[in-house]
């Protein structure tokens, strides 16, 4: 059946919203499949027979994983993840310059609010997925974060809290980014995920081209990848 | 699906108030998946042909994941003869039990509200 344009971003509504609620990937499939099966007898538009996406998800009433296991199997980690990049391009620069790493508490400050930002994400998820303008705030909001932790570091040991050696914050950093990227990577390569969503008449899955693998192990090896090109650019710049 | 009792009306136009269809089509749907196993687009069509106007897939689907949950429904995947493949609804046998509690609870109901409405009746009898 040919999909029309407003099906194809009612299907992605649907799918999105289904995400949203923490439905499993087969439940996913089947509902996606389903309600195309009864589009293509009726040859109705989707949003005449289900109603928005939003409600027909809501309605649907699908068993979900539990709220707190997306936190623990995605949020921690990339928490972490981003903590360690963040401490990383800290140490490099002074790392490079064989100087002490100075650290003030405005600095210290600036550097959490991403942290805390993306710390707080369950609470906000909904707003950031459904208006873009939300997901563009907090991106402005951590990006002027990064620079004003920039202009606010201490330039002299006086001003400084903290005064450190650079090198185990840098090995440190490195080895758990490095560590996270190798476990995302072993999780993302195993084969009955329940993020994946499965056609439940061929049993395959969808997404899963040489473009979609491409994309998730660029995804798994963001922060080593950015972190070797900070590394890079401190390294041209001393 | 197999065919169910003949006595099929023409139903053009039907448009029943929305709170009828809510409180009776659960039990509608589970006495057309009585005939044997049906998929979505059947059950509908069922529906309409006995004259309960054309149920949206929005409506239908809901109610007949609620009822999988609920042990009253299994569902099964079926390739379909060079078409798209389809789910297949069927009655447990708890569905069934419970299609003929309902069956009977709604056929009270609809006497005691046939008799209370019946325009001949004394009126003295409706006065408290």
């Amino acid at each position: 059946m040919m999909q029309r344009t407003s099906d194809k971003k009612w299907f992605d509504e649907l799918v999105m919203e289904l995400r949203l609620r923490q439905v499993h990937g087969s439940a996913i499939g089947d509902t996606v499949a389903s309600a195309k099966e009864l589009l293509g007898d009726t040859g109705q538009a989707a949003a005449e027979a289900f109603g928005p996406a939003r409600d027909y998800a809501a309605a649907l009433e699908l068993p979900a994983a539990p709220g707190h296991d997306w936190v623990r199997q995605a949020l921690w980690p990339s928490l972490l993840g981003l903590l360690a990049f963040l401490l990383f391009n800290q140490a490099v620069a002074a790392w490079t310059q064989q100087e002490v790493l100075l650290v003030s508490p405005a600095q210290l400050a600036l550097l959490a609010t991403p942290v805390v930002l993306v710390a707080l994400l369950p609470l906000y998820l909904d707003a950031v997925v459904r208006r873009i303008w939300v997901g563009i705030a907090i991106t402005a909001i951590c990006a002027v974060a990064g620079v004003l932790s920039a202009v606010v570091a201490p330039t002299q040991a006086s001003d400084a809290w903290l005064a450190i050696d650079p090198s185990p914050w840098l090995i440190g950093t490195a080895v758990v980014m490095v560590a996270l990227s190798v476990r995302n990577t072993v999780r993302s390569s195993r084969a009955a995920d329940d993020d994946e969503i499965i056609d439940p008449l061929s049993g395959t899955t969808a997404g899963t081209g040489a473009g979609a693998r491409i994309l998730v192990h660029v995804t798994n090896w963001l922060f080593p990848v950015l972190a070797l090109a900070m590394l890079g650019l401190a390294l041209a710049l001393r | 699906m197999s065919t169910s009792t003949p006595d099929v009306r023409a139903t053009d136009g039907v448009d029943w108030p929305s709170d009828w269809l809510r409180a009776t089509l659960g039990f509608l749907a589970l006495r057309a998946l009585s005939f044997g196993p049906s998929y979505g687009y059947a059950i509908i069509s069922e529906l309409e042909r006995h004259g309960f106007g054309a149920i949206k897939g929005g409506t239908l689907y809901p109610l007949l994941t609620r009822y999988e949950a609920a042990g009253l429904l299994t569902t099964e995947w079926r390739a379909g003869d060079g078409g798209p493949g389809r789910k297949y609804f069927a009655l447990t046998e708890q569905g069934r039990a419970e299609l003929t509690r309902l069956s009977a609870d709604w056929r009270r109901f609809v006497e005691s509200s046939v008799h209370y409405l019946d325009p001949d009746r004394p009126a003295k009898e409706i006065s408290p």
